[in-house]
């Protein structure tokens, strides 16, 4: 066995430290790039009937907006958040499908921010569409709730 | 014994070596006798290109103006005189459209998307002033744009595909006619503008470009614009490449987005105090 010098022996515990210590760090609760709890509300849930306006296919998230119809007749303005335009396209949505004018059913959380300036907005969990295919539109490893959507059986 | 296996094992390889070239010089010659009536060679477009205009201030004609800078800049800050680069003059707009463009005009620093470093699409990239960069293989042409680095693949190879989805430059398909290369530029998002004057387009844009290599330092660019949600007919601009042939001659980093921020959210700063409200348009009492 050779005897490393004494630099040696001080580089490899700093390693070793520099390792262990990252990866302790590592453990703790990782924060996505955009975390779904700072901008949206679990306790919010939405569901939205309308017809499509607008879509941003843009990164880091895609844009739906639509005009929804309430239940006492009126219109209100949304805009809801979607994955990425690639993420949209890998669940089998594209822009032929997403076209304005389509009618839709879109389920969510409304943002923590009450002000609809210009719109109001959410982050989009699903959409479902007047043949009764829905597909998954949210974004992944944000923190958004994976659970049932609340009120569902009322469907 | 041993020798005669080794000459005779030579001879095989001989004959075999032999028999190979006899195989690979017919089948040249049965592909020399099929050659395409196409030039096998196109012209290289590689190297480094800029225009030298105005038409990313304003494709059509127009005469020299100050703009909210010249205030701090003087006679740096303005914007010079161009002609028009539209084949006919003017951009044939059909009338409600023309209502939007103008509108667009009117508020040009704060809606121009180019202002906020989005990526400028096609054509509009090729004219910005700024340096762009053609790099030409057989099966794609890519070509890098000085201004916020964007960059664009001009595919050779597979026709009659589209994309999925629209994007901020689109999907080039590319072909050669004669000396000229056709670029086809299709699902362009609508939010792009044409200049920074107010031109724009929706989301059924097609662009048809051609990039001719007239001398070794120029190319004839032109590009037609169809759209017949905003214009009443397909409209084409004209304009030189040159080539940038400085010693050293390269792209730099014009990294926009830094520039960009503070029209995107200074008013979302801490003790501003200027005109915008929360949601970014202009207060009435401002």
């Amino acid at each position: 066995m050779r005897d490393y010098g004494d630099a040696v022996k001080m580089k490899r515990f700093l390693a070793l430290t520099t390792l262990i210590g990252t990866t302790i760090c590592l453990q703790s609760p990782i924060q996505g790039h955009h975390a779904f709890s700072s901008e949206f509300d679990i306790d919010k849930p939405i569901r939205l009937r309308g017809e499509i306006t607008r879509m941003e296919w843009v990164n880091p998230h895609s844009w739906l907006h639509m005009t929804a119809m309430l239940d006492d007749g009126t219109r209100e303005e949304w805009m809801l958040e979607g994955g990425t335009p690639n993420t949209l396209l890998r669940q089998g949505l594209t822009d032929k499908i997403l076209q304005i004018g389509t009618e839709i059913l879109v389920r969510g959380y409304q943002s923590k921010d009450p002000d609809c300036i210009p719109k109001c907005r959410g982050s989009g969990r699903d959409i479902t569409f007047p043949d009764g295919r829905s597909i998954f539109m949210g974004s992944s490893g944000v923190g958004a709730p994976p659970g049932g959507f609340p009120e569902d059986d009322d469907q | 014994m041993i020798r005669l296996l080794k000459s005779l094992f030579a001879s095989v390889v001989l004959l075999t070596v032999i028999s190979l070239q006899g195989c690979t010089q017919e089948q040249t010659s049965e592909s020399n006798m099929a050659a395409p009536l196409v030039s096998s060679d196109p012209p290289d477009l590689s190297g480094i290109w800029q225009t030298m205009n105005t038409a990313s201030w304003n494709l059509e004609g127009h005469t020299a103006s100050k703009m909210p800078v010249t205030n701090i800049l003087g006679a740096l800050g303005g914007i010079p005189a161009g002609m028009s680069v539209v084949e006919g003059g003017e951009i044939p707009y059909l009338p409600e459209a023309l209502e939007r463009r103008d509108q667009n005009r009117s508020d040009w620093t704060n809606l121009d998307p180019v202002a906020k470093c989005y990526i400028p699409g096609v054509p509009r990239s090729t004219y910005m002033p700024w340096p762009f960069q053609i790099l030409q293989t057989d099966t794609e042409i890519f070509i890098a744009y000085e201004f916020g680095s964007n960059s664009r693949t001009i595919f050779m190879d597979r026709p009659g595909t589209e994309a999925p989805l629209p994007s901020w430059m689109g999907y080039s398909l590319g072909h050669w006619e004669n000396e000229t290369l056709v670029v086809n530029v299709t699902k362009q998002v609508p939010d792009t503008w044409l200049d920074a004057s107010g031109n724009y387009h929706g989301a059924d844009l097609v662009v048809e470009e051609r990039y001719t290599l007239v001398d070794e330092n120029r190319i004839q660019y032109e590009a037609t614009i169809d759209d017949p949600d905003v214009f009443s007919r397909p409209w084409t601009i004209k304009i030189p490449l040159y080539r940038r042939m400085e010693d050293g001659a390269r792209l730099l980093e014009y990294k926009c987005v830094e520039f960009g921020e503070d029209l995107l959210y200074d008013h979302l700063r801490k003790g501003y105090d200027g005109p915008k409200a929360l949601d970014g348009s202009v207060r009435e009492d401002a």
